[in-house]
């Protein structure tokens, strides 16, 4: 029966071990992944060459051409505006081209009823610009059949034409007809615009007939990509006025091609040849430039010689996020910016490296660029050679641009992730070597988390459009500013959310601004309250109205300053909300939003990238600071979370002891667990408890026996009492005591290090990086010592002093808890003498049983599969990812602790305090002149201790010491 | 067994061996090992005061020189070996030669004030000697070594006609005072080359004696003296300049101290270092400061017009002067051709006087910043080679402004066939660019080369295009023949 159990127990331990030698040489062959993909060499092609003279030519390629008019008749006959899709048309595909290009369609074609936009609002109509509402820009594209109307198609090409390329529903109304043909109506939303009366004046808002046949269309505007210079505040201008059809000509208004006289449009034919075509020097087109995408997408500042500076809002990206693309050093910049003469670094690194943005958002059918996607390319190929020819590509260039994937913008969704993302060109794996676990960190924690750690523009944090300034623009607030209304820029941190990112199977941190907006809707289905009803509700002219400033100037200086101009009672709140339903709006009520936007440009080299691991592993994790949204909730409404199923809102969102509104991210929420920063309270806790509390129960024995043993003491002097005779007995082979003592230094420097990493923040001078490679090493070198020693156990049988023997177990164990309890006060001698072969008393035996079979394992498992979270993440997240792993080896780092105070402090209670610690040491032990006598003449009779009957084994093993 | 009472530090070794090795060879550090290039610059050596050693009087330099020689006794004939004292190179074979030739200040012509010979006086006063009046000065005569010009720290110290101390200058103080040379020694002649602060060099100038750390990194943020870099050894001072010495030893480069490959954490600047010298992109602009001389045509001088340094001198003619230049640039694998007295020019083409050596095919040769000094200088229009003329002194230019005159003085000192006829030819001269090194953050950026608005002509470079676009050049770079 013993020897059933035993030989059981003996496989169970030689399992152990096997499984600790599978474990160690996993570990060890676990090298880096292949990465056997040759660079491109430089080719030698240069010296196969002959000379090219056309290396660099002011104007290469481009043939000239006349400019055509609508009816393809020559501009300089006709006089008539230059028609994009007959010029350009005449050799290009122009319809297939404006017809493939989501900046030209901007939504026309996902034109839907309000309400069933995809995470749209309830009142979106499209996914685009044309159709999709924002509060920025505040104004709203009416519906057909709104009974009060803000935006019909005509105003909207005035307004948002400015962002707009041409064509789609510059030219096609919503149901794909041609807008020229449509009959002028005052009661078609797509055939009126609003009494173009100044608007102040006016409240009804009453629409008139628009005769686009008169007005022209704006074609898609091939020179507004396509040119050095384009003029788009001319552009811009002819919009505004109404004058579609002329807005492609005036983008040509610093070409010398055409002069704008007394408000008419001249071409000028000093500018052609006898043929009517543009003269060579006059052929500038060319592949969009930085500048050109700047010119609707925000701050683009080519020039390293002369200061950028930032002018209003600097555009739309800038406006929203603070990216600013140009290859300047920021310290050589015009900004006053605190701190500037530090920034060495430029504002996007890529543009210092001479990238132009069509390198990355690159015509997808460039074949040069084009790559196939990896759902469709064969998993032997890398690369498939097959593409269009070059005179193919000119002839259809498609106008879908390879783009990324943008919270803010669900317009064509199907080319999500098309761009070529940070890895595509870099490598991680080559380039992160001081970065532990960069697997890990890469699959966790987006390329820009880290690479664009400030942004050093303002950039808008709020938008209030419950009030209004006396100018009539909103109230709005920037972050990266030295304070509110401050002319001193300091820059911001962005905030960090999960974003779902391409075809990576999680979600991982991206950085973010956040815009809150505030505004009052109307009517169920709601509508945004149009502009000029709350002008209407707020102003007379140039001033407030007389009611509203009664209400709100409680300084009484006649004026509304910014403390005053807010909604923040319910009076204040009643009375705009009154003034509006007085104009007939049903139930105005107020709305607020939060929106991302996805910060990706303005990346910084590694010198400026985030590098210290404590940003994110401390208590102070910059994963979740908290964001301030907003000075203070208009109306006392809690903005919303804007409809996107990319970015996870699993955070806290909060207003703060000063009032003030914070949104504060979330990491365990998101299956995140930051180490050094996340950990589970009651863990922590429970484990500090048990450590004290063993701690305590040690010196509380340790003191007790401490006191007996000088009473015994005095006992015996009075008594004379005789000491026992003490003899030394070989313990503790040389091999033993070596793995007991790596043991103790490793385990001791892993509750070291673990401590480290666990709480970096009260650790300050240790590197986190560097703790946490020499915690890996350390457990690495554990498993090993555990396996050899495991080993050596099992081959000499010594593998039987470790297992509780069930005959009698209980017994023992009993009257070894009662010496602990009673005895050892009173100077008896151990119940169950330690000798050679018997090392262990049975507490010690069930102990050990325990922490070998049960702690020990589950450790290094979950040590395991923690380092393992960046090699096999499935395996992993399958049992619980880091969020379970984590706390749960904390939790027996706790247990270990506690071990260790009860180990040492049990080590003391030999024949005197250091005894046992002695013998680890050296090998022989004194011990009591019986036992010691026993192991002297290497007697295998049965021990004779306190009663009870010990039986030595005699399995072979036993015999070769 | 049991005896053995130490057996306890041997587990106690083998047990720290056992974790300390493991986290040594596993564990990475947060940066890469980095060669530090303070270990290259010479500890400033310690100065001994002289002025209980030396109680004069001096009555000339030469008394000076001998009392240095009493002690320091190899001193002069350290110092006459060197260029200082020559103002000649070694005889070397210049490109298209079957003779070796000798260069210098000595013979050679540049397109400055053109010429030494027949104009001692005024061009030697920067000699390191005293007494060079002539074609007659006796370069064996080591006791005419000026030893005060360098070492002289009292700052009152200055050189007149022929290198002799200017008159009043305190012969006993300069002797007293006299420590490692600093900037003000080398300055003295080196920032006023060419007759005046910052005309010839383009970066050497008076800038350079309190520079802040913007105009450079060395003498600015980190306090150099020449002598860190120009290291000495036996008073063989080391650095050359192609305006004179055309071959490429005893040169200071910056990889002295610098380890290229590692100082540049971005591979893709690394790839830069087999075809672009450091000083292309540390050394942005030259003459940052003070203007430096760009053109000179001789042509117009002696015309009473309006005098202005920078702008006219009748002796001289008319001057462009540009400040903060952008550099041209050049391959250049550190040698140079050389233009020899006599050499036959095309009159109508520029005649470059030191051509750099080097091109995109020569893998030992990177692109390099130059100050490129034009000029239009006096040559034998029968003959077709350039003309010494004599403008210093009785009969010279300076003082008659009669140019046939000056011309046929000048040739019969050179002993070269003078026609009676002469016109102005077009020349230029390369001034490689190497000081006024700015730091890291101030370099060229990818955009100041690559790109639309690039300041590279590539294809005059050799390239195709921009090899950003184009490809870089394909030549191996040889054994470590470059440093």
């Amino acid at each position: 029966m013993l020897h059933t159990i035993l030989i059981r127990a003996k496989w169970r331990a030689a399992f152990m071990g096997i499984t600790g030698a599978v474990l160690l040489t996993a570990l060890l062959l676990a090298t880096p992944g292949s990465m056997a993909l040759a660079a491109p060499v430089a080719a030698g092609w240069r010296s196969a060459q002959t000379a090219i003279d056309t290396a660099v030519q002011p104007q290469p390629l481009h043939p000239t051409f006349p400019l055509l008019d609508e009816h393809g008749e020559n501009v300089l006959d006709s006089g008539l505006p230059v028609s994009t899709m007959n010029t350009c048309g005449a050799c290009h595909d122009a319809p297939f081209i404006a017809s493939h290009s989501f900046h030209s369609d901007a939504g026309l074609n996902d034109f839907t009823a309000p309400g069933t936009v995809q995470g749209g609002q309830a009142w979106d109509t499209s996914p685009g610009i044309f159709g999709n509402w924002n509060p920025i820009t505040y104004r709203y594209l009416s519906p057909a059949g709104d009974p009060v109307l803000d935006l019909t198609t005509a105003d909207w090409v005035k307004l948002l034409g400015a962002r707009h390329a041409g064509g789609g529903p510059a030219v096609y109304d919503r149901s794909g007809g041609l807008l020229t043909e449509l009959t002028p109506d005052a009661a078609n939303v797509e055939a009126s615009a609003l009494d173009p009366a100044p608007a102040r004046a006016r409240v009804n808002g009453l629409p008139v007939p628009w005769d686009w046949a008169a007005s022209g269309v704006v074609e898609m505007n091939c020179f507004l990509c396509h040119t050095p210079d384009p003029a788009n505040d001319a552009r811009t201008a002819a919009l505004q006025a109404g004058q579609f059809q002329w807005a492609n000509t005036a983008t040509l208004a610093n070409s010398g091609l055409v002069t704008q006289v007394n408000g008419e449009w001249q071409w000028q034919p000093e500018a052609f040849d006898a043929e009517g075509r543009l003269l060579p020097e006059f052929v500038t087109m060319q592949d969009p430039t930085n500048a050109n995408c700047g010119q609707c997408h925000g701050l683009v500042h080519t020039d390293n010689d002369s200061p950028l500076v930032l002018e209003d809002s600097g555009g739309w990206s800038t406006q929203t996020t603070g990216q600013i693309i140009s290859p300047q050093r920021i310290a050589d910049s015009g900004l006053n910016l605190a701190d500037k003469e530090s920034l060495s670094r430029s504002w996007d690194i890529h543009a210092e490296r001479v990238l132009a943005c069509t390198d990355c958002h690159y015509s997808l059918n460039n074949p040069i660029y084009y790559q196939e996607t990896d759902d469709s390319r064969p998993d032997h190929l890398t690369f498939d050679p097959r593409r269009i020819d070059l005179s193919e590509y000119l002839y259809r260039p498609l106008h879908q641009f390879a783009k990324g994937q943008s919270a803010q913008s669900a317009l064509a969704p199907e080319l999500d992730n098309t761009l070529r993302r940070c890895e595509s060109c870099h490598s991680v794996e080559k380039s992160h070597d001081w970065l532990p676990y960069k697997e890990r960190h890469a699959a966790a924690v987006s390329c820009e988390s880290c690479h664009i750690p400030t942004l050093y523009a303002p950039a808008l944090q709020m938008v209030d459009w419950t009030t209004l300034q006396a100018d009539g623009a909103p109230r709005t607030a920037y972050r990266g500013l030295a304070d509110s209304g401050s002319d001193l820029i300091t820059g911001y941190q962005p905030t960090l959310l999960p974003q779902q990112n391409g075809s990576a199977s999680s979600a991982s941190l991206t950085p973010f601004n956040l815009i809150t907006a505030w505004y009052w809707v109307y009517g169920d289905p709601p509508r945004p309250v149009p502009q000029r009803y709350l002008e209407a509700a707020w102003l007379n002219g140039d001033a407030y109205q007389p009611e509203v400033l009664a209400a709100f100037d409680s300084s009484g200086d006649g004026q509304l300053d910014a403390a005053e101009l807010r909604l923040d009672d319910d009076a204040k709140t009643a009375l705009i909300a009154s003034r509006l339903a007085a104009q007939g709006l049903a139930n105005p009520r107020i709305q607020g939003e939060i929106q991302p936007y996805n910060i990706n440009h303005d990346v910084a080299t590694e010198s400026w990238a985030i590098r210290d691991c404590r940003a994110c592993h401390g208590d102070t994790s910059r994963i979740t600071t908290a964001t301030l949204l907003a000075a203070d909730l208009p109306g006392g409404v809690m903005p919303a979370f804007a409809q996107t199923d990319q970015v996870s809102w699993s955070g806290e969102l909060f207003t703060g002891d000063d009032g003030q509104l914070y949104y504060r991210p979330q990491t365990r929420a998101e299956s995140l667990y930051i180490l050094g920063h996340d950990s589970v309270y009651w863990i922590d806790w429970a484990g500090i408890l048990l450590f004290l509390g063993t701690f305590a129960g040690v010196i509380t024995h340790g003191g007790l026996r401490f006191f007996a043993a000088r009473r015994q003491a005095q006992r015996h002097a009075r008594r004379g009492a005789h000491q026992p005779a003490l003899r030394d007995m070989y313990m503790y082979s040389v091999y033993e005591r070596l793995w007991h003592w790596l043991q103790t230094v490793v385990i001791f420097g892993l509750l070291f290090t673990g401590l480290i990493i666990h709480k970096p923040d009260k650790f300050g001078i240790f590197s986190f990086s560097y703790v946490v490679q020499v915690h890996n090493v350390l457990a690495v070198i554990l498993l090993v010592n555990a396996a050899l020693s495991a080993f050596y156990h099992l081959v000499s049988g010594e593998i039987r002093q470790f297992l509780p023997r069930p005959y009698g177990f209980f017994d023992q164990a009993i009257v070894q808890v009662k010496y602990y309890l009673g005895g050892i006060f009173r100077d008896e001698p151990h119940p169950f003498d330690k000798t050679r072969d018997r090392k262990l008393n049975p507490l010690q035996q069930i102990t050990y049983f325990g922490i070998l079979n049960v702690l020990l394992p589950l450790q290094v498992i979950t040590g395991a599969l923690m380092w393992g979270a960046q090699r096999w993440p499935d395996v992993s997240g399958a049992l619980g990812g880091l969020p379970f792993l984590a706390p749960f080896h904390t939790l027996i780092a706790w247990l270990f602790a506690s071990f260790i105070v009860m180990h040492v402090y049990l080590t003391t209670t030999g024949h005197t305090p250091l005894a046992n610690i002695k013998s680890m040491i050296m090998g022989w032990e004194e011990a009591g002149a019986e036992a010691a006598g026993a192991e002297a003449v290497g007697a295998e009779t049965p021990t004779q201790t306190q009663g009870t009957t010990l039986t030595t084994d005699h399995s072979p093993l036993a015999t070769d010491h | 067994m049991k005896d053995f009472k130490y057996i306890w530090i041997i587990g106690l070794v083998v047990t720290a061996l056992l974790v300390i090795v493991p986290i040594a060879s596993f564990v990475r550090g947060e940066s890469e090992p980095e060669t530090d290039p303070w270990a290259f610059v010479p500890a400033a050596p310690i100065h001994t005061d002289h002025t209980d050693l030396l109680e004069g009087p001096f009555n000339s330099g030469p008394e000076v020189t001998a009392a240095c020689l009493e002690c320091h006794e190899d001193a002069a004939h350290q110092v006459a070996q060197t260029a200082h004292w020559t103002w000649e190179s070694e005889p070397v074979l210049l490109p298209g030669r079957t003779e070796p030739v000798t260069t210098g200040k000595k013979t050679s012509l540049n397109n400055y004030c053109i010429g030494i010979q027949s104009n001692w006086p005024g061009c030697t006063s920067c000699h390191a000697g005293y007494g060079w009046e002539d074609a007659n000065f006796d370069f064996s005569n080591e006791g005419n070594v000026d030893c005060l010009v360098c070492h002289d720290t009292s700052g009152l110290y200055i050189k007149s006609k022929a290198g002799l101390p200017a008159d009043g200058v305190d012969l006993l103080a300069a002797a007293q005072s006299v420590g490692a040379p600093t900037r003000n020694n080398c300055g003295s002649c080196h920032f006023n080359g060419g007759g005046g602060d910052a005309v010839k060099h383009g970066d050497l100038d008076s800038s350079l004696l309190n520079p802040p750390d913007s105009i450079d990194v060395h003498m600015g943020q980190h306090d150099f003296v020449c002598t860190d870099c120009h290291q000495t050894e036996d008073h063989n001072i080391k650095g050359r300049s192609i305006s004179v010495s055309t071959n490429n030893v005893n040169q200071v480069y910056c990889t002295d101290c610098h380890v290229a490959e590692m100082v540049h954490a971005d591979e893709r600047i690394t790839v830069h270092l087999d075809a672009v010298a450091c000083q292309t992109c540390h050394i942005p602009a030259g003459a940052v400061r003070e203007a430096t001389k760009m053109h000179w045509d001789w042509s117009t001088a002696g015309q009473d017009l309006p005098e202005d340094p920078h702008v006219y001198l009748k002796i001289k003619g008319s001057f462009v002067y540009e400040e903060n230049f952008t550099p041209q640039y050049a391959w250049f694998n550190g040698a140079a051709d050389r233009y020899i007295l006599g050499d036959l020019i095309d009159p109508s083409q520029p005649t470059v006087l030191n051509q750099p050596l080097g091109s995109i095919d020569d893998p030992t040769a990177k692109i390099w910043p130059f100050k490129i000094h034009a000029a239009n200088q006096p040559y034998d229009a029968v003959y077709n080679y350039l003309l010494q003329p004599k403008t210093v002194g009785e009969g010279g230019f300076w003082t008659d402004f009669n140019w046939d005159q000056a011309l046929r003085l000048g040739s019969e000192v050179v002993n070269m066939a003078y026609s009676g006829s002469y016109g102005f030819a077009p020349t230029t001269m390369y001034w490689p660019l190497s000081h006024l090194v700015v730091p890291g953050e101030d370099a060229l950026q990818c955009q100041d080369c690559h790109g639309e608005n690039g300041r590279m002509d590539w294809e005059a470079l050799g390239y195709y295009g921009d090899p950003m676009r184009w490809g870089g050049r394909s030549v191996t770079t040889g054994a470590a023949d470059t440093p």
